[in-house]
């Protein structure tokens, strides 16, 4: 042990030797650091952000169904005969967090056209409370919650069929009883989506108006969606199915992992650039103590002493380095919580719109504490890479030099 | 335990043709408390001579050994832990290093040797104490001068008590003062503690002060004296 702690403070003496060598390798490291945890957090807080944002509009965190409600192999497919009641829901608590919801595939038929729409029953008092869909109303009104037969279209939709405020539409599709239902609903508003797929394709009523109109009892539903943002755990039911939004958008999920992973390489290459400017420098620091490295083992250390007080100094360096780099990484990205970044100083003022939804552009950085022990063991990877040849080399040499 | 070198030849080899001998059928009997000097111009095979008696360089042909134990069969670490076992070195421009104080430059070989924490503090003590630096152990080498660095190189060499001591033109770089101060500590160091010394020179003031002197020639011993001192 004395042994060890006379290494250790050899090594660490080491890095006092060419002071300033030293400190601009540590600060290299460092910022690379900082950086890459800042980076990691910007990218997975952004994610996030948009995420929260774009699913509180409509899509929610995660859907409550009859356990045969969506086709496992695919759930872009649903049986809308498979429902439930809330008598099914065992905890409580779930109804709070979440709002029902019926759906009712139908054709909708306006002045000059008929299209296939998802009309969608909600409960509009709940629905306020919880998602953002009353935000993306720009023409018109939302849903009274004591109205009847009302409906909300989508912008592009209300274009196609030739319809506008205060219009009616036809619906017809097939109630749950296998009749004919057919309806007609007052137009009192428009969303606006940004103008994607989804503008096309839905529409919104009153939750009773979609029950009368598919001939269900009250109290039973398609869905209950939740919009408990902050929560990614999903809860265990047994009589019920529980589908998150990654799974119902798994394009998005698939995006949000490839900007994750994306950035991972973007570190990846960083980290390798900054390694091969350290080997050089590495390989003259070792150089410079060559002949010393003679005489050390004239006077009876081995290669292995010699090697380990190297390494030993490396990784001190690099301790030092990777503890200032996670600070400068933290500090970083607390600055940026409480000052969110505007995205729009990137797009030019244009709104950012994403899977058909306009996102918000302010992005809030949450440290994400994986970060900070995955990014310093990748950095002391490729330390230990960066020093190897540095050393068989200065190795090699200093047992020739005599 | 008697250091020997039998009839060694040391080739230095740059091409088929091209042969230089560094040590060329050279033969020395090293005993207990010897106090020796190897004497010649740069470039006549002292150092060479040396790195033979060290073992950091291995004969082309003869025989290198050391209480009867031949050095040349080891390996490179081998022969590094007999030199930390047996010997102890100083160097012309000392070699101490600039990060380690005197204390912690002398305390070097004793850890690899993995002395006690106490005896080591022991050793350091006895050692300066030796060298005349006593106050001076926690000055860094940079804050001594040339003739006390040297000291502080003694001291590392003779703390582990090692049977043997090889200097190589120790007092190269010292004036004729300081050098004079030198050779006398070697000369109290063999007197009082029986330590063997061998070293190397081309100062031929110091020659007179030392019991035996070989004289080195185009890698040959050419001719040895005993004086009496």
């Amino acid at each position: 042990m004395n042994g060890f702690l006379y290494l250790v403070k050899f090594s660490y003496r080491n890095l006092f030797r060419v002071p300033k060598r030293t400190l601009i390798m540590i600060l290299s490291l460092s910022l690379g650091c900082g950086f890459i945890i800042w980076d990691l957090n910007f990218a997975n807080s952004g994610s996030r952000e948009i995420m929260k944002d774009f699913l509180s509009q409509y899509a929610g965190q995660y859907q409550i169904t009859h356990l045969d409600y969506y086709n496992p192999k695919n759930k872009k497919e649903f049986n809308f005969y498979k429902t439930f009641s809330d008598d099914e829901l065992v905890d409580k608590e779930l109804i709070k967090l979440s709002t029902p919801r019926v759906n009712a595939p139908v054709f909708l038929s306006g002045s000059r056209k008929t299209l296939g729409v998802l009309l969608t029953g909600l409960m509009v008092e709940k629905e306020k409370r919880l998602s953002t869909l009353y935000k993306a109303i720009t023409v018109g009104k939302f849903l009274d919650p004591n109205g009847n037969k009302e409906i909300i279209l989508g912008k592009k939709l209300s274009q196609r069929l030739n319809v506008n405020i205060g219009d009616e539409v036809a619906a017809i599709g097939q109630a749950i009883d296998g009749s004919i239902a057919n309806d007609l609903f007052k137009i009192v508003g428009l969303l606006d989506f940004g103008g994607g797929d989804l503008e096309e394709s839905l529409a919104f009523t009153q939750l009773k108006s979609a029950q009368e109109f598919l001939s269900l009892p009250p109290m039973i539903y398609h869905q209950r969606v939740s919009f408990d943002m902050d929560s990614e755990a999903l809860p265990i039911l047994t009589k019920l199915g529980v589908s998150s939004w990654d799974e119902l958008l798994p394009e998005i999920g698939i995006s949000i992992k490839f900007i994750d992973r994306f950035t991972w390489i973007v570190s990846f290459i960083i980290v390798m650039v900054v390694s091969l400017g350290l080997s050089n420098t590495l390989m003259i620091t070792f150089f410079e103590r060559e002949h010393e490295f003679t005489s050390l083992n004239i006077i009876g250390a081995k290669t292995n002493w010699i090697t380990a007080s190297l390494m030993i100094e490396v990784f001190l360096m690099g301790t030092i380095a990777l503890i200032l780099g996670t600070s400068i990484g933290y500090a970083a990205t607390s600055f940026f919580n409480s000052h969110p970044i505007n995205l729009e100083i990137f797009t030019g003022g244009k709104p950012i719109i994403m899977g058909g939804i306009t996102i918000a552009p302010h992005i809030r950085l949450y440290a994400v504490p994986k970060y900070f022990w995955q990014v310093p063991l990748m950095i002391y990877f490729f330390l230990t890479l960066t020093m190897i040849y540095p050393l068989i080399r200065v190795i090699s040499r200093s047992k020739n030099a005599i | 335990m008697q250091f020997e070198l039998s009839n060694v030849d040391k080739v230095y080899t740059s091409s088929e043709e091209i042969k230089v001998f560094g040590a060329k059928g050279v033969s020395i009997k090293i005993a207990e408390a010897d106090f020796l000097a190897l004497v010649g111009p740069s470039g006549s095979g002292k150092t060479t001579i040396l790195n033979l008696i060290a073992g950091l360089i291995i004969p082309t042909s003869g025989q290198l050994k050391h209480g009867g134990k031949e050095i040349t069969s080891m390996s490179l670490e081998e022969r590094t832990q007999h030199r930390l076992d047996y010997m102890g070195f100083v160097f012309q421009d000392y070699q101490l290093l600039p990060i380690l104080t005197a204390e912690e430059n002398i305390e070097f070989p004793l850890q690899l040797k993995g002395f006690s924490k106490k005896e080591i503090k022991e050793r350091i003590n006895w050692s300066l104490k030796q060298v005349g630096l006593e106050n001076l152990g926690k000055r860094f080498p940079n804050q001594l001068s040339g003739g006390q660095q040297q000291r502080v190189s003694i001291a590392r060499a003779i703390a582990g008590r090692p049977q043997l001591i090889l200097a190589d033109e120790p007092t190269a770089n010292l004036d004729s003062k300081t050098a004079q101060e030198i050779i006398e500590l070697f000369l109290k160091l063999n007197k009082e503690f029986k330590l063997t010394f061998v070293f190397s020179t081309h100062d031929q003031r110091l020659i007179d002060q030392v019991r035996t002197v070989l004289y080195v020639q185009d890698g040959q011993i050419s001719e040895s004296r005993v004086h009496n001192v």
